[in-house]
């Protein structure tokens, strides 16, 4: 396969933008209760600034349904699917492996910890989420301090150290489970798999605010990130500021990854096989990898999402798993034998 | 004008073990300087320093009469571009991607590749004739290509001082002129300032305008190529006895490391065996023999052939010829002594030109003397015959027609085979 979308970039950018809209409205659109386009739009439309003479307000339950219970689930979906995809990009460029996901630094199993810890002391329910940003942007500054090697970032070293504290994460995590009384357990177990189900329009503000930025970061630094990948002694010796485009990178990528599942629990795999598919499609530029990642990533776990709702809510984890892991393989056996992911 | 001084440079990458020691020296604009000498004496930390990947501890490194600490990355990488040994690159950019990443540093970060940028990596792939695959990926071209990508990327940059960091130690002797030549002309037509770090002394003597050795991290000479390439000098900085030669056509200096009386006489004890090789035919043959205890001998290989090097790197003594020469009279009798010397005589399946087809004649010449002759894959003579008229096949045939002089053996096994039989029934 050779980067088949690699020449026609802006096209495919407009396409998947579309296919984005049309993914929304159809997810919004599905559920325990069918509600037509008609309605859907003219529920949107009239929550508009000024559009409310016009569509006088559905009072009935179809519009609660809608923008309290559907429209913010799949806005976080959405918010969450770019912040993983893009996190992972960054996190495969910086690390030159396409083994690379977002929880490389111990993202994932900091959260883990820190919401196992506050369910088993019974902290109110609504603080969980920050204690899971907490432990996890604490173990991805402790990986980043161990990895600190002479004053400067030394990828082999983090590599390492991220490796150490998700294990210490996870072995300390399982010590709270074994302590734990079973409902407890339950919950904990369940967060290790993520769910969108009861998401609030705050969770969508704050994650979205936190996409722009960080996405707007990795972004910036997107040519950079490139020029590194010939080394970083020949990224020196070509104006790259390599120091700060790690840390930038690094930073930026953690914190998507942190703040999404702070809120969702995990939800694995859309970091990791986004990046790569997006890789196949439009090569391994990132200033074209990361918006086609980004887009990629939202249609993605919308689209897992609104299965996990019509299913009875699995958790959203294990069907990015079961969808992703076979497309993986997919793209295993039609890439063998070809150099270069 | 000056485009690169360097005062007193002293650096390192742990305390108190400078790499470089009061290192001074002064590059005008249009120079060609090639920097050698034995491993760890700096070369390769040099062209660190002078990009400020390594910052000196004391002294000053100025290009263009600016210090580079009052230099960013960027204002650097717009005067100097260096070509790395070689370059492994994780995902599979096209080979335009890798050349454009040479304006990098003009850009703003949230400017993109214009029509001008595109229009000189153009320029500098044409230049480097890496145009035409463009559009392949980095990572399934031969390292050849690979190091004339690099190359192109550097010209990108559009700098006034090249730096090469041993760019063509892993090519093969036609891919090293080849990137070597585009370099000369750069140099000769734009007056692109050029410092060279070099493992191979030849290749220094061949292109540089102006010689610096380096031992342990002092210069030990500088000029030009004559007045450093001494045997004195040789003698001194690595250790070896060579002979320096000029090459009959084009008059660059050549050096050739020279056999001490001890090994001779060693391979005067054992059985002899010489082998008639070239273009890296030898494969493990050498090493092999010499395994296998036989006292070894070459000939006529060109210096800078992938066979020499093999064979000056286990000791085993050599006809020798001028780099990118034709056979000359001297060469081809040295070779016909070592033939008479040696108990047999070993002809690899080496591609056959006009150039080397003395060695074949050599062969033929001696046929029925007194030794064992063993042909390598014969019958496959005519892929390899590059010669007018196909006069190697020609002479194969005569040589095949003394059947029960010659041995045909497929491999190098089937050859090792051969002379363990031929050793066994001698005892």
């Amino acid at each position: 396969m050779n980067h088949p979308l690699k020449k026609h970039f802006k096209k495919s950018l407009v396409a998947f933008a579309a296919l984005t809209l049309v993914t929304l409205v159809i997810s919004l659109s599905l559920g325990s209760v069918h509600i037509p386009f008609k309605s859907i739009v003219e529920i949107l439309i009239s929550r508009l600034p000024y559009m409310g003479h016009y569509y006088p307000s559905y009072p009935d339950a179809r519009s609660t349904i809608i923008l309290y219970i559907r429209l913010p689930r799949i806005l976080l979906g959405f918010i969450a699917g770019i912040s993983l995809a893009v996190s992972g990009s960054s996190m495969q460029g910086v690390f030159k492996n396409p083994m690379a996901s977002p929880f490389i630094l111990g993202v994932s199993a900091g959260g883990v910890l820190g919401t196992a810890v506050g369910i088993f002391f019974g902290i109110w329910w609504p603080l969980l989420p920050l204690m899971a940003f907490i432990f996890a942007m604490g173990t991805v500054f402790t990986v980043f301090f161990l990895g600190r090697v002479k004053g400067t970032t030394d990828i082999t070293t983090l590599l390492l150290a991220g490796l150490a504290m998700n294990f210490m994460m996870t072995a300390l995590t399982s010590l709270i489970l074994f302590y734990s009384d079973p409902t407890d357990r339950m919950s904990i177990v369940a967060w290790t798999w993520g769910s969108l189900s009861g998401t609030i329009w705050n969770e969508v503000w704050i994650t979205l605010t936190v996409a722009l930025i960080g996405s707007a970061l990795v972004y910036a630094y997107a040519r950079d990130l490139n020029v590194m990948q010939t080394g970083e002694i020949s990224a020196k010796q070509l104006g790259i500021d390599v120091e700060k485009t790690k840390i930038i990178q690094l930073v930026a990528a953690s914190l998507l990854a942190a703040v999404v599942i702070s809120f969702t629990g995990i939800i694995g795999f859309v970091g990791l096989i986004i990046p790569h598919a997006s890789r196949l499609l439009v090569g391994p530029d990132h200033k074209k990898l990361i918006p086609i990642s980004a887009l990629l990533g939202g249609i993605f776990l919308v689209t897992c999402d609104t299965v996990s709702r019509m299913s009875g809510e699995i958790w959203v984890g294990v069907i990015t798993g079961l969808f992703g892991a076979p497309f993986f393989i997919y793209l295993l056996i039609r890439n063998r034998g070809e150099t270069g992911w | 004008m000056v485009i690169l001084q360097l005062e007193d440079v002293k650096t390192g990458y742990t305390e108190k073990k400078p790499v470089l020691k009061e290192l001074s020296l002064n590059m005008d604009n249009g120079e060609f300087i090639g920097v050698v000498g034995p491993n760890g004496s700096g070369k390769s930390t040099l062209i660190k320093t002078i990009t400020k990947v390594v910052n000196p501890w004391e002294g000053t490194v100025r290009i263009k009469g600016r210090d580079v600490k009052d230099l960013s990355r960027d204002q650097i990488a717009k005067i100097a571009a260096v070509v790395p040994q070689d370059t492994y690159i994780s995902f599979p950019f096209s080979v335009e991607e890798v050349v454009l990443m040479g304006r990098s540093p003009y850009l703003g970060r949230f400017e993109n590749y214009g029509i001008e940028d595109k229009r000189i990596a153009d320029g500098s792939m044409k230049t480097t004739e890496t145009y035409r695959f463009k559009e392949r990926k980095i990572n399934e071209i031969s390292g050849g290509e690979m190091q004339r990508v690099m190359v192109a990327r550097a010209l990108t940059q559009e700098p006034e001082l090249l730096l090469l960091d041993e760019a063509t130690s892993h090519l093969d002797i036609g891919h090293k002129k080849e990137v070597m030549d585009t370099i000369k002309e750069k140099n000769r037509e734009e007056g692109l300032s050029v410092l060279s770090v070099h493992h191979n002394l030849n290749l220094a003597a061949r292109y540089c305008d102006k010689i610096l050795l380096l031992d342990q991290g002092k210069k030990h000479s500088f000029g030009r190529p004559e007045e450093v390439l001494t045997r004195t000098n040789l003698r001194a900085v690595y250790g070896i006895e060579a002979e320096v030669h000029r090459h009959p056509k084009d008059g660059s200096l050549y050096v050739s490391p020279v056999e001490d009386n001890i090994r001779s006489n060693d391979a005067a004890k054992k059985m002899r065996v010489h082998v008639i090789c070239g273009g890296g035919s030898s494969k493990d043959l050498f090493r092999e023999l010499i395994k296998e205890n036989y006292g070894v001998t070459a000939g006529v290989l060109n210096v800078m052939d992938s066979d020499l090097e093999k064979a000056d790197f286990l000791d085993i003594e050599c006809v020798t010829e001028a780099p990118f020469s034709s056979i000359t009279d001297r060469a081809y009798k040295n070779n016909l002594d070592m033939i008479k010397k040696a108990d047999a005589v070993v002809v690899t399946d080496f591609p056959v030109g006009n150039g080397n087809l003395r060695n074949l004649k050599a062969v033929e010449r001696s046929v029925k003397d007194d030794h064992e002759l063993i042909l390598i894959s014969p019958h496959e003579i005519k892929e390899r015959d590059y010669t007018e008229e196909k006069k190697a096949v020609k002479l194969y045939r005569k040589l095949l027609e003394n059947k029960s002089d010659v041995a045909t053996v497929k491999s190098i096994e089937g050859c090792l085979n051969h002379l363990r039989i031929m050793r066994t029934k001698d005892k």
